[in-house]
């Protein structure tokens, strides 16, 4: 590992790396395969990162790797639910877990287990979307085009809203 | 949920794992090995089970030549050679992956599908082809060795149940493989009308 390297490394570190942690629990429900994924993100950075020449920001860089990363690890471990487009989804679904009670816990619960259920690319928007990252940051990551970012943004800002708005309908009804 | 118009979208998603830290580099490495362990633990695996087909059938054959069952030791040399070729695509496949997770995400994902479909799709040629030409031999060769104690049709009627359930297994593994590759073919077809 060059000086380069490991300074983009540690710098990345400083600025991403609880994104990374939230991205790995999201797609990944059991705690301990969560953290190993978490590590192998960051060993396919640091691998990466030797070739990281500024043609796109740190962050873009880190965020794409991050993320396919993770689809890779969905993919590997395909099980659970059926993956259904977000345009399909009507709410946000139950979690299976009851004792999470308080409002923004179990919202965020129900946002993870969507992220699951959700085909990769539309759940990279949402995490990076859910990160603060604009349209245009999101289709540069994604190589998605700013239409199809948009047309997802506002699917998972209604989905919210909805949740929101009529807390006792939440629901799967997918 | 409590968003302010510049903010995160849901204030309590970025207010996890806040002290998170990156994994120290030497951990990258032993992790590293450890890849590489496993992958060439697998590897000899798949040599080892490949060999033992080839040394079971080249034995069987030399055994059968031996004997004079000319028919039947042709067959088992095609098996050998089948179960080489295979072994040696299964090889070219397995090595032949380019890792650039810093491509965009759509792009990866399509990559990783494209690969898959290919795969699938030429599993006729590269998985299943090969061993066939010895598969047919054999049957025939064992009907025809057959034949010449009970006569052709009975030997025929004999060999028409464990062919059909041979076919059978084959048609069902190339069926398996063409909807898989038509699923992923979707797929591809939906990440481009994303770009």
């Amino acid at each position: 590992m060059t000086e380069r390297t490991d300074q983009f490394y540690r710098q990345a570190g400083e600025q991403f790396a609880p994104a990374i942690a939230r991205l790995s629990q999201a797609v990944e429900r059991n705690a301990d395969r969560a953290r190993d994924l978490e590590q192998d993100i960051h060993c396919a950075l640091w691998e990466s990162l030797s070739r990281f020449e500024g043609d796109c920001s740190l962050k873009t860089w880190v965020y794409r790797v991050a993320h396919n990363v993770a689809a890779d690890h969905v993919a590997r471990s395909m099980r659970g639910p059926r993956r259904i487009p977000l345009e399909e989804i009507d709410s946000l679904p139950t979690t299976a877990d009851p004792e999470r009670d308080a409002a923004e816990a179990l919202v965020l619960a129900q946002v993870r287990e969507l992220v699951r259920r959700l085909p990769a690319i539309d759940a990279q928007v949402i995490v990076l979307w859910l990160e603060g990252e604009s349209a245009a940051e999101i289709a540069e990551i994604t190589g998605l085009s700013p239409g199809a970012v948009n047309v997802r943004v506002h699917r998972i800002k209604a989905l919210l809203a909805n949740h929101f708005d009529n807390p006792e309908t939440s629901g799967e009804r997918s | 949920m409590t968003a302010t118009p510049s903010g995160p979208p849901l204030p309590l998603w970025q207010s996890f794992a806040a002290d998170a830290s990156f994994s120290d580099p030497g951990d990258c490495e032993q992790k590293a090995t450890r890849f590489e362990k496993r992958i060439e633990r697998r590897n000899w695996l798949e040599h080892a089970a490949g060999l033992s087909v080839i040394a079971f059938f080249g034995i069987g054959s030399v055994i059968a030549f031996v004997l004079g069952e000319w028919l039947i030791g042709a067959t088992f040399v095609m098996i050998v050679l089948g179960t080489l070729i295979t072994m040696r695509n299964l090889q070219r496949r397995a090595t032949n992956l380019a890792r650039r997770p810093e491509d965009p995400c759509r792009v990866h994902l399509r990559r990783q599908y494209q690969r898959q479909y290919d795969a699938l799709r030429s599993v006729p040629r590269w998985y299943v082809g090969p061993i066939v030409p010895g598969m047919v031999l054999f049957y025939l060769a064992v009907t025809d060795r057959v034949a010449d104690e009970i006569g052709w049709e009975r030997a025929l009627e004999g060999a028409i149940g464990p062919a059909a359930v041979t076919v059978g297994i084959l048609a069902f593994v190339l069926l398996a493989n063409w909807y898989a590759a038509r699923w992923l073919k979707r797929e591809i077809d939906a990440l481009d009308a994303l770009a």
